[in-house]
């Protein structure tokens, strides 16, 4: 049966025997996904193409379109539904762009753009995966899976190879290899094969081809992709008189300070900018503490320890609004990548088995503050109001967001301003 | 690499005539025969079966009972279910590590023994329970735990643990129709022989019977569309698997009643066109598949299975029985399928639905054990076998356990209020009632003039009664847990929502919470309500909600009046640090 279905208002035509997504697809109407990918059989896991039909939500890779179907798919309820499936498979995984290779060419990245994901809200599972890298070319970084079973259709229906396969269940799933030693090396796959190259994300990634593509030609990187300005949560309102003088904190926790650097390359414009604010604690003006009520305070870096915390508590604490500026505050960040390792570890390698170290000792003084135990992003330790993501912001990405709240408009940021590397 | 044929691996090859869609059944025999399967016995299936190795561990990977690494002699398994919590289950488990001196979940390093939980036995109107080697015993107390751990320090063998702690008997409360009835073996095959298919749907359809294993699908329909399929081969398949945690009505069916479930089951088979049907027995009721098989067998003597049932030429119909292995979600019929064929029991994309695509992706029937039962004797003796006053056609089974004087089996009229239930089971100090499972529904006291209805409270069985001294945060706390443990994985909403769901409820249990994680809780619930790829996503955040909704003061006294709290303890994410600091200074 062919005939034709309604997306959100637009009637589209459908081949007989075609799913709802192959029909949008084909009509050019975008519905988002991960798992689902035209050359192979419909999976259904990933639930990011979830629609409401007549009503009742379904995904729409697996459902057969029916002549005179009424669609709803881009609506703020679902993409809301979407950003959450997003955030969940971020938290699930380890999913730290700035360092990682398919950043700009990675799916589930762009569809956290498009659908305007700019904090992860959950907390984090700090997946602890295998790696394979016992092949020569390729290689696997299973902390980046999302379950998307691509690999294993494309090995299995396109290869005729079977090579990958899902074990366990629950928070024990697991991606294996069929072969005699359970790794990559012997399993016969190749640099050429679909399963190489059907990996959405960078779990499957090639050796020696990671960054290549220089920011700005990657697959999503340009605006021609997506035209939309996404829309930000809703930001508290600010409570102040017309000319009345903003005033502004801000602080680097564990983060590089890059942050800082970029917000100083909005330029000549920090002088207007500098007539309706005025800088309370930061280290650009080197003040140590926050001097009473403070309208915004930006927050670089993620939480490692006490002293961190107790900074960003006088944040919270005097700060109408906190924003979440840059990747270590969203996620943990690079600081974040030591969380598999033990505190005692880690403080031996700075201290006594590092390079060009004089004298070795751990330091037991008092005034020190304790490491924590994991790097953290800092809405999990205290309540974050909005979040600023990039690794770090562009300095553009910074003008419009506090020009925004200072002319109390809700802030949209255009595609290429949202960024998590 | 072992290249030498593992021998209790090659027993199970013959027993299952070497075909590779039995391979589920043939790892379950190797785990019971030496509570682990190793790598030499995976290999052996592996080469035999044609399959690679990683298939084979990815089935032991997904199906609790089977394991990699050596459980010991003794595998000993309690019941987490929350009605054998409420019965102390976790405090005879935790004495039995003690007297053993063994820790919970890890296997002892003598290879004796691995104290370990499970999701509920079954077994939840005699807890608490256990499974030991597969094989469950009933009302654990103190001394029985203290009697246990002496039988297996000495390595006494279980067939000579006293007898009497293996007799499971049904409690069987309240008897209608079903329970109390008078059917001779084999009537129902007569008469739907003597009357013909068309004729059979219709008194189904007349009697109302639905189905009883939760969803409620009218029975006569699913049977009319199996038989309107058009192809040679069908199936009949009862779902035994029983996983609902409070439930235990088709446990006493089959040990009691199962001529009514294999009459049914041939009934189907007789009008649906079917010649083959098999019972798909959760791993936990081990204890019942010698006694039937040994039926199954005995049926095939007097000609009520096999050739020519009866001696009607051309009525050909034989029941086999699949054991489960461990998994709440292969109740789930499609995921039920999946594992019959030896796979991960995962949902499968519906539409199409086992009735038309199932086993082997032939049509297939699937219905509860009870279900068939009812069929029987609707079709022995018309629709007014379960017909009564009430508006609600038909009876229904209720398991009740928790808090109340009688627990065990009621056979009720559907409409039935909770009120009188209570009075039946002598339940007089209710708080709450969860009526369906952890999947169902939650009523408080001010509900109890609701009905066990398919339009009000539906219930695949499962009734738990919790007393004034419960604390409901305990029970969703418990349901939370076990959905977390029982998601197969597969779809993001439900693989990922369950651990934050888990996260967020204990986190509030533990005295940490606050109002944006209820918050969180709720937009969770509802992407997960919507998104999940089957019933237990769907449900897997009900109860913590509900709870919130009809107890909050069970979960606002824990989170106090707070809009935020840290998502970890902060003191104790400082422990390792103050601890390395302490051994620095002191050296
Ligand atoms: C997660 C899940 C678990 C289920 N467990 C069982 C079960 O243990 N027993 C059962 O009969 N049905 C169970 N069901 C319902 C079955 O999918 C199916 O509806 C039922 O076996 C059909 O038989 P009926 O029509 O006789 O009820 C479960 C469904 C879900 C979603
Ligand atoms: S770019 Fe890499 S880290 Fe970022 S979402 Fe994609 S796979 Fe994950
Ligand atoms: S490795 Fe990549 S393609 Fe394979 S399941 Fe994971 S995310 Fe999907
Ligand atoms: S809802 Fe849960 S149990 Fe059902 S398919 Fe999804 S992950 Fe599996």
């Amino acid at each position: 049966m062919s005939g034709r279905i309604r997306i959100d208002g637009v009637s589209i035509p459908f081949a007989d025997g075609q799913t709802v997504m192959q029909a949008a697809e084909d009509a050019g109407v975008h519905i988002p996904h991960l798992c689902y990918h035209p050359d192979y059989a419909a999976n259904g896991s990933c639930k990011l193409c979830t629609v409401a039909i007549d009503g009742w939500q379904t995904s729409s890779c697996t459902t057969k379109a029916v002549d005179g179907m009424v669609i709803e798919s881009n609506t703020e309820e679902l993409n809301s539904e979407r950003r959450a499936l997003t955030q969940m498979l971020f938290v699930e995984g380890n999913h730290h762009c700035p360092s990682c290779e398919a950043s700009g060419n990675c799916k589930l990245q762009n569809q956290a753009y498009r659908l305007g994901m700019t904090a992860l809200i959950f907390p984090d599972f700090t997946a602890g995966r295998a790696t394979d890298a016992t092949h020569p070319d390729i290689l696997l970084n299973r902390d980046r899976c999302i379950y998307c079973e691509l690999c294993v259709r494309a090995s299995r229906e396109a290869d005729g190879k079977d090579i990958f396969c899902i074990t366990g269940r629950s928070e024990n799933k697991s991606l294996a290899i069929n072969s005699d030693s359970g790794t990559l090396a012997d399993s016969g796959l190749q640099v050429e094969d679909a399963a190489a190259n059907v990996c959405p994300v960078g779990a499957i990634i090639k050796k020696r081809q990671g960054f290549r593509k220089p920011i700005g030609q990657r697959d999503y990187d340009e605006r021609r992709v997506h035209h939309n300005k996404v829309r930000l949560p809703n930001l508290p309102k600010l409570d102040k008189a017309p000319g009345e003088k903003v005033s502004v904190a801000t602080c680097s926790l564990a983060g590089c300070f890059g942050c800082h650097m970029s917000f100083l390359d909005i330029d000549e414009r920090i002088i207007e900018l500098t007539q309706r604010i005025s800088f309370d604690r930061s280290p650009l003006n080197d003040i140590k503490h926050i001097s009473g009520p403070v309208d915004i305070g930006l927050v670089e870096g993620g939480v490692c320890n006490t002293e961190n915390i107790e900074t960003l508590r006088e944040f919270r604490d005097n700060c109408q609004v906190l924003i979440a500026v840059g990747a270590c505050a969203m996620d943990g960040g690079v600081p974040a990548l030591r969380n598999h390792l033990d505190v005692r570890d880690l403080l031996e390698e700075s201290y006594i088995n590092g390079r060009g170290i004089d004298s070795p000792q751990i330091p037991v003084d008092r005034e020190l503050p304790y490491i924590l135990e994991e790097v953290s992003p800092i809405h999990e330790v205290v309540k974050v109001d909005f979040f600023l993501p990039g690794c770090p912001p562009p300095a553009e990405a910074f003008w419009l967001i506090l020009t925004d709240i200072l002319d109390g408009r809700q802030p949209d940021l255009p595609y290429d301003l949202l960024r998590f590397d | 690499m072992s290249t030498e044929n593992s021998s209790v691996a090659e027993e199970q090859l013959v027993k299952y005539r070497r075909e590779p869609g039995m391979v589920l059944q043939m790892l379950r025999g190797i785990q019971l025969a030496q509570n682990f399967i190793g790598p030499g016995d995976i290999e052996t299936l592996a080469r035999s079966l044609n399959l690679p190795t990683t298939k084979i561990r990815a089935l032991i990977d997904f199906y609790s009972f089977l394991h990699d690494q050596p459980r010991g002699r003794y595998a000993v398994y309690f019941s987490d279910s929350i009605t054998d919590h409420m019965l102390g289950s976790r405090e005879r488990a935790q004495q039995l590590c003690r007297a053993l001196g063994v820790q919970l979940g890890k296997p002892d390093e003598k290879g004796l023994v691995t104290v370990a939980l499970t999701s509920c036995t079954g077994l939840c109107e005699r807890g608490p329970a256990v499974l030991v080697n597969g094989i469950a015993i009933d009302r654990i107390d103190e001394q029985r735990v203290t009697e246990m751990a002496g039988l297996i320090r000495q390595q006494v063998p279980l067939g000579d643990w006293p007898l009497e702690w293996f007799v499971i008997n049904d409690a069987l409360r309240r008897k209608g129709p079903l329970l109390d009835n008078d059917l001779r073996k084999g009537e129902a095959i007569e008469r739907a022989i003597e009357i013909g298919s068309q004729q059979v749907i219709a008194e189904l359809q007349a009697s109302g019977l639905r189905g009883c294993g939760g969803a409620g699908f009218p029975t006569w329909r699913k049977w009319d569309i199996c038989r309107g399929t058009s192809t040679e081969q069908r199936y009949v398949v009862c779902n035994a698997d029983e996983g609902e945690p409070g439930t235990f009505k088709d446990r006493a069916l089959l040990n009691t009643y199962s001529r009514h479930v294999f009459d049914g089951m041939t009934v189907c088979g007789v009008t649906v066109g079917a010649s083959k049907g098999f019972i798909y027995l959760r791993h936990e009721y081990e204890f019942l598949r010698e006694q039937l098989e040994r039926r199954l067998q005995r049926r095939r003597e007097i000609n009520l299975l096999g050739r020519n049932i009866l001696g009607h030429h051309g009525i050909n119909f034989d029941i086999e029985i699949i054991m489960g292995a461990g998994a709440y979600v292969c109740g789930e019929e499609s995921a039920l399928i999946e594992s019959m064929e030896g796979k991960r029991g995962i949902p499968r994309i519906r539409p199409p639905f086992p009735v038309t695509h199932g086993y082997n992706g032939r049509p297939t029937v699937v219905n509860n054990v009870e279900t068939f039962a009812y069929a029987t004797g609707i079709v022995a003796r018309g629709p007014g076998f379960v017909a009564h006053d009430g508006e609600d056609p038909c009876w229904k089974l209720l398991s009740i356990a928790g808090d109340c004087r009688s627990p065990g089996i009621y056979e009720i009229p559907l409409g039935t209020s909770i009120r009188d239930v209570c009075e039946m089971c002598g339940a007089d100090d209710v708080q709450a009632i969860q009526v369906g499972g952890p999947g169902g529904i939650l009523i408080s006291a001010d509900e109890l003039d609701r009905k066990v209805s398919f339009d009000d409270l539906n219930t695949a069985g499962s009734f738990i009664i919790f007393d004034s001294s419960r604390d409901m945060l305990e029970v969703a706390l418990n349901f939370t847990h076990f959905f977390k443990h029982e998601s197969c994985g597969f779809c993001t909403p439900c693989r990922v929502g369950t651990k934050l769901m888990q996260a967020m409820v204990d986190k509030i249990a533990n005295g940490h919470g606050a109002r944006v994680d209820i918050e969180q809780m709720q937009r969770l619930h509802h992407l997960m309500t919507r998104a999940s790829h089957c019933g237990l996503g769907q449900r897997a955040a009900v109860p913590i909600l509900t709870t919130y909704e009809k107890f909050p003061d069970s979960i606002n006294d824990r989170v106090g009046d707070v809009d935020f709290k840290p998502a970890f303890d902060v003191e104790a994410a400082i422990e390792r640090s103050k601890q390395i600091v302490a051994e620095e200074t002191r050296s």
